[in-house]
């Protein structure tokens, strides 16, 4: 297994002198193509500056981030805008989609952008939807959309074409359990078709999703819960009722 | 869970023998509450004592041995139904009870001591979590999985609620644990 | 990996995405648009605005000026021989051998009634090959035979005549057939007969299409005039329309900046997500510059479409105006497109320093909505003060004249003062700190929004600039005529009725019968006794009896012998032949040294010598008569008989307004020069300076009478000028703040709300808008008086002294009333937030 996404010994600083924030302190991690990770940790702990890093949106004060066997340090602005819209995929909590576009030219819209025809762009953008189980709303615009629609429109758009890293920022936040659930369970279906994941979260239910667990406080990786084994094991310790 | 009212809920469906009752059983709560054959025997004889079941052949213990439900049966199971659970009644947790007595032992580590917990808990959740993703159309498990996910959840909110709490005190040693109010510890032991 | 069905083409895939990308971010942007053009209303009324003036302008400019095809029709020649030429036919058959097609319009005087003025009785085929656009038919028909005329609604009236009526004029009964008119000059009053009915003609037009060198080489004929049809003039007012386009298109664009960076701040995050998605700097730059162009070309489409609907109701209204008929598709097409073009270029270039800054915002803090924090003001104040130097120092090399200096001057001037807005509004946040809340957050919002608080100063500070320069220069042209210096035409307590309608003494001064003069006499009288006159003194101007008639001027149906002047003439060579030009500009009026005009001025008999020929107040007056002379002054209007002559001039005290008779022929003159005398006006002398309504009053029975006057602009009109440029000033100014306010009010929406439910009450919002208001026009009128100041110093480098007289009362309206006004009215309007400025925009 390859790792999509590694960053080693990546730190983060804001501001300097007395207002300095130490948002990152020699963070590790790696994510297989296949693995959904999850980042947990209470607000202000760093979990979206390492998302934002990962994603090549921000750079890291110190440390190596490498996206899909790229070393973004070497790259310039545009080599990696080229590739936030090739290889990276972005859910957001709430807001997602361009207004201007429906759902199926909001998923097009990387594909589009990476030099991709209009009609070849749709198709993809179609299939991806279809994946969703969203075609019938493929020509509605955002706010014609349920908030659980519009999150799953944006992990359409998130996985379409090569993605090869998805990055998502509690995407359940603005959702309720029952559309969460829905929400997790095609983001782990995505991960299953050869992608690496990425979910932040303060939420445990949602980090419950993933196959490894991160924990993050101040900044630092304190702790993480091994790849899950089976669900005979439950019963062994099961509690006692 | 009352394992007497479940066996009560499984013959309403219809006759049923021992073993079959025990399979059904863990069958529809995801295998989430194992429960031994011996436990359903013992219930079902209490059971037929109360006149609640009747079994078809007294002479033949065992496997084979056949029950269905009584009138009074029916009847207990729909009192039990629409009687409110008790949750005015605090249950004593024993997580709560290591956290606090840890925060009065000198050197213990609390904020990694409540990651270990921690840890452990998001583990069980991730196990239940896959179950769930696993079993798409039953509604039985999804449910009972759902319960067990919400009250670890509850747990892991503690956790972190504790978490910040302890962050905020200025330094470790001021912890004033031991002088918890008397009222409240009565309470608790009195619970059992 | 997935199985997608449509894989990306990977070969075909560019750095920056190539054609679909920039179709994909265009079509967003058009969406965008679509889905919130209300919110940029402000920029897109504006610019419609200004594109339907440009329409209606131009249709103005390229309609509203007489037509010279309204004497040439389409030929380029017009050669008028005298009717009682012997020679006629022969000339024109040379003519016709010499151009091929010719046309020829025979012409015949009628004398009207109580009139000064004749009407034309005229030998024109309607279908003539370059005299067709001359006429039109409005009812019945075109006379054909040698009993029919045919008239215009003019003659019609004063001869009370209809169709079908019989007209009996100079011994001969016509039948009128028809009614007829000039549509190029609807107020050319004639009589049409076919061809060749008139009987003795007093004067024929031939119309030719001749080349310079078919006129070298064709026989001169003697008595014969040749006018040549100058090049269109109509282009250099619709050229002045567009150029004032520009100049209300800059003010727009300014205004469009604030607006296009309110827009930008409002999809901030909408401009993060694309780029989270994978857009680079480019396509983020493009939305903004496609939300511009869409702007800029919807607004221009839809000024034209509305410009031209005005203009089509508007145009028959016109005709009666410019007393022409206009032919509605007669637009200056290349202008209107022109200026289409300009308000999409407007549009895109406000559009680039939002799109500029919007593409530099660092991805993560546009996703999350912040702003980024405004560049220090000092940076801006740089290139604003070298621009601002550039600016006043191309106006200062401009010397006045250099177009392109004076263009490059105001739009690096106003640029500057774009630039240093910034450091205004920094030093007034600076200020600020300590006053109360309401005032403090207006103001630290005005500094933390800079580029749209900085543009909204600079359209703000460019209104006043403007108003400010119109008040200082008229200001100090006033006070350079208010001397008591003999500059000038007239004197302001005096008035010229000129016999000639077209006033002065150019063109032809008609021959009047004594009965005629008489009439003529009689309203001239009646005007000077309307403005209780001191006395009336009659002047008379000299003419040559040998010279043939000329034709009168537009819209002039008379001909006269051209009275005789004095004009500066320039030799130069033009086809191998020595050609002499006089200008208008240049020439001096000549009057009669009657008795009663020598008397008026104090010039006794002895005072005169008895062979001057000239007497003049003028210094330095030498007449040289010879035709290769090239200084000095030559009497125009004479036959070439005097030809060498010399001729003395005299310097008398005589008036030294250019209109007054500065200059005198003598009786002595007339005698060796073979001139003859004939009135050509009077001078009314009024106890008081004249009123502007006085004369306007005047003008009108003069014009009543077929004459006109003269008198020197009135004082009053300046002051009204810089009254008006004053109100006109801070009445823009107040509207670029009310609609730039708006703006920036309606963005802090959100901080009204957090105010009002933390208690604050209306007082607080109106205290925030006030003082928005306030600020912005303080600093406006500073900044664009002394901008105004600046420019005129450099304007006026030479000749500083007339910048001495300070319009006090009009600066101080601009420097304290505009912030009154505008913190009255902020307060006032603020009381209550319309629900949809307080609701948050939609995102």
């Amino acid at each position: 297994m390859t790792a999509e996404l590694e960053l080693r010994r990546v730190s983060k600083v804001f501001g300097s002198g007395p207002t300095e924030v130490q948002a990152l302190r020699d963070v590790d991690l790696r994510v297989e193509a296949g693995e959904l990770v999850a980042v947990m940790g209470p607000s202000g702990s760093g979990k979206s500056t390492l998302l934002t890093i990962a994603g090549t949106l921000e750079e890291p004060t110190s440390g190596e981030v490498a996206v899909a066997g790229r070393e973004v340090s070497r790259l310039s602005r545009n080599d990696r805008a080229r590739l936030r819209r090739h290889s990276v995929g972005y859910v957001f909590q709430d807001f997602n989609l361009l207004a201007g576009l429906t759902a199926v030219e909001n998923v097009a819209l990387p594909l589009e952008l990476d030099g991709v025809g209009a009609r070849a762009a749709a198709a993809s953008g179609l299939e991806a939807l279809e994946r969703m189980g969203l075609s019938e709303q493929a020509d509605r615009y955002p706010d014609e959309l349920s908030g659980g629609e519009r999150q799953r429109v944006a992990i359409a758009r998130a996985v379409v074409g090569e993605r090869r890293v998805v990055l998502a920022d509690e995407p359940t936040g603005a959702l309720d359990s029952v559309n969460g659930e829905a929400v997790m369970r095609l983001l782990r279906a995505a991960c299953q078709r050869g992608v690496a994941g990425v979910v932040v979260t303060h939420d445990a239910q949602l980090a419950s999703w993933a196959d490894r667990v991160v924990f993050l406080r101040d900044g630092r990786v304190v702790d993480q819960t091994g790849t899950s084994p089976g669900v005979e094991s439950l019963l062994a310790p099961g509690p006692s009722s | 869970m009352s394992v007497r009212h479940a066996l009560l809920a499984l013959l309403s469906e219809g006759p049923k023998y021992g073993l079959q009752l025990r399979q059904e059983f863990e069958a529809r709560t995801g295998e989430v509450w194992p429960l031994n054959i011996g436990q359903v025997y013992t219930t079902l004889q209490r059971l037929e004592r109360d006149g609640l079941v009747e079994s078809d052949d007294t002479e033949m213990d065992g496997p084979q041995k056949g029950f269905r439900i009584t009138g009074a049966g029916r009847t207990e199971l729909h009192e039990w139904l629409r009687t409110p659970s008790d949750d005015a009644i605090p249950p004593r947790d024993e997580l709560v009870i290591k956290v606090l007595v840890a925060m009065g032992v000198p050197g213990v580590d609390v904020p990694g001591l409540l990651q270990v917990h921690r840890h452990r808990l998001v583990e069980l959740m991730q196990r239940y979590t896959r179950l769930k993703g696993d079993a798409l159309d039953d509604l039985g498990v999804a449910l009972v999985v759902d319960a067990e996910i919400f009250r670890l959840d509850a747990l892991i909110r503690w956790l972190d609620a504790a978490d910040a709490r302890v962050r905020r005190l200025p330094a470790p040693g001021a912890v004033k644990v031991g002088r918890v109010a008397p009222g409240p510890r009565r309470r608790l032991a009195a619970r059992r | 990996m997935t199985s997608t069905g449509a894989a990306p083409p990977r070969g075909r895939t560019s750095d920056i995405g190539g054609v679909p990308a920039r179709r994909a971010v265009m079509r967003w942007a058009w969406r965008m648009f679509r889905r919130e053009w209300r919110q940029q209303l402000l920029v897109l009324a504006l610019l419609t605005v200004a594109l339907v003036a440009t329409t209606v302008g131009a249709g103005l400019a390229a309609n509203a000026g007489y037509s010279l095809a309204a004497t040439f029709g389409t030929a380029n020649r017009l050669v008028t021989l005298s009717g009682s030429d012997p020679s006629l036919a022969a000339d024109i058959a040379a003519m016709k051998r010499g151009f091929g097609t010719v046309e020829v319009i025979e012409h015949q005087r009628v004398a009207v009634p109580g009139s000064a003025n004749p009407i034309d009785l005229r030998a024109q085929d309607p279908r003539g090959v370059y005299s067709h656009p001359m006429l039109r038919l409005d009812a019945g028909r075109y006379p054909s035979g040698p009993d029919e005329v045919a008239v215009t609604a003019g003659v019609a009236a004063i001869f009370n005549l209809r169709i079908g009526d019989v007209w009996q004029q100079l011994g001969h009964r016509r039948r009128v057939v028809g009614v007829v008119e000039n549509p190029l000059d609807l107020l050319d009053k004639f009589a049409l007969v076919a061809p060749g009915q008139t009987g003795p003609s007093d004067q024929v037009t031939i119309l030719i299409q001749a080349t310079a060198r078919m006129l070298d080489a064709a026989p001169l004929i003697n008595g014969a005039e040749v006018e040549i049809r100058p090049s269109t003039p109509g282009a250099s007012a619709t050229v002045a329309v567009l150029i004032l386009a520009t100049i209300g298109l800059l003010f727009i664009g300014l205004v469009a900046v604030a607006g296009f960076t309110v827009m930008a701040g409002r999809r901030l995050r909408a401009l993060g997500m694309l780029g989270a998605i994978g857009a680079n700097d480019r396509h983020v730059r493009l939305a903004l510059l496609a939300n511009g162009a869409a702007v800029g070309a919807v607004a221009a489409v839809t000024g034209t479409a509305v410009g031209m609907v005005a203009w089509f109701a508007f145009a028959p209204r016109l005709e009666a105006i410019v007393e022409h008929r206009i032919d509605r598709f007669d637009l200056p097409w290349w202008a209107i497109a022109t200026a289409m073009v300009l308000a999409v270029v407007t549009a895109i270039a406000a559009a680039w320093w939002p799109a500029r800054s919007a593409s530099r915002i660092p991805i993560v803090a546009a996703l999350s909505g912040r702003p980024v924090r405004p560049r220090p003001a000092h940076r801006f104040a740089a290139m604003g003060g070298v621009l601002l130097l550039a600016g006043v120092g191309a106006l200062a090399l401009s010397h006045q004249t250099r177009p392109l200096l004076i263009v490059t001057g105001i739009v690096a001037t106003t640029l500057g003062m774009l630039f240093l807005a910034p450091v205004g509004i920094a030093g007034l946040a600076a200020v600020g700190r300590r006053s109360p809340i309401g005032a403090r957050l207006a103001l630290r919002d005005l500094a933390r929004y800079q580029a749209r608080s900085g543009a909204a100063l600079a359209a703000v500070s460019l209104a006043v600039g403007i108003a400010a320069a119109i008040v200082i220069s008229s200001a100090a042209s006033q006070a350079a005529a208010a001397v008591p210096s003999s500059r000038g035409t007239l004197p302001s307590s005096q008035l010229i009725v000129w016999l000639s309608p077209h006033g002065g003494l150019g063109g032809g001064v008609p021959e009047l019968t004594a009965a005629q003069l008489q009439t003529a006499q009689t309203q001239v009288n009646a005007i000077a006794t309307s403005l209780h006159a001191r006395f009336t003194l009659a002047l008379d101007g000299a003419l040559d009896p040998t010279v043939p008639n000329v034709q009168g001027g537009p819209g002039d149906s008379t001909a006269g012998k051209p009275i005789v002047e004095l004009g500066k003439a320039h030799h130069k060579v033009e086809g191998g032949k020595n050609v002499t030009e006089f200008t208008d500009r240049e020439s001096i009026p000549l009057f009669v040294a009657t008795p009663a005009v020598l008397a008026h001025y104090g010039i006794g008999s002895g005072d005169v010598d008895p062979t001057a020929d000239i007497l003049t107040s003028r210094t330095g007056l030498s007449i040289n008569q010879s035709r290769t002379s090239s200084s000095g002054y030559q009497l125009i209007g004479i036959s070439g008989r005097q030809e060498g002559g010399h001729l003395r001039v005299q310097m008398v005290k005589l008036p030294t307004f250019t209109s007054d008779p500065t200059t005198l022929i003598t009786a002595h003159a007339l005698h060796t020069l073979g001139l003859t005398s004939v009135p050509v006006g009077w001078l009314i002398q009024t106890p008081q300076s004249l009123a502007a309504a006085q004369i306007e009053d005047a003008r009108r029975l003069a014009v009543a009478a077929g004459v006109s006057v003269e008198a020197r602009p009135t004082q009053a009109s300046l002051s009204q000028l810089r009254t008006d440029a004053t109100a006109a000033g801070v009445l823009v100014a107040l509207g670029v703040l009310a609609m730039t306010v708006g703006l920036i009010r309606s963005e802090t929406a959100r901080d009204l709300r957090t105010l009002a439910a933390t208690g604050a009450s209306s007082t607080t919002r109106r205290t925030l808008t006030g003082a928005t208001a306030g600020s912005l026009a303080l600093l406006g009128a500073f900044l664009g008086t002394a901008g105004g100041y600046l420019a005129l110093i450099a304007w006026y480098h030479g000749k500083l002294d007339v910048l001495r007289h300070v319009p006090v009362a009009d600066l101080a309206v601009i420097l304290a009333g505009l912030p009154v006004a505008a913190v009255t009215a902020g307060w006032l309007l603020a009381g209550r937030e319309p629900p949809a400025i307080a609701r948050q925009p939609l995102e």
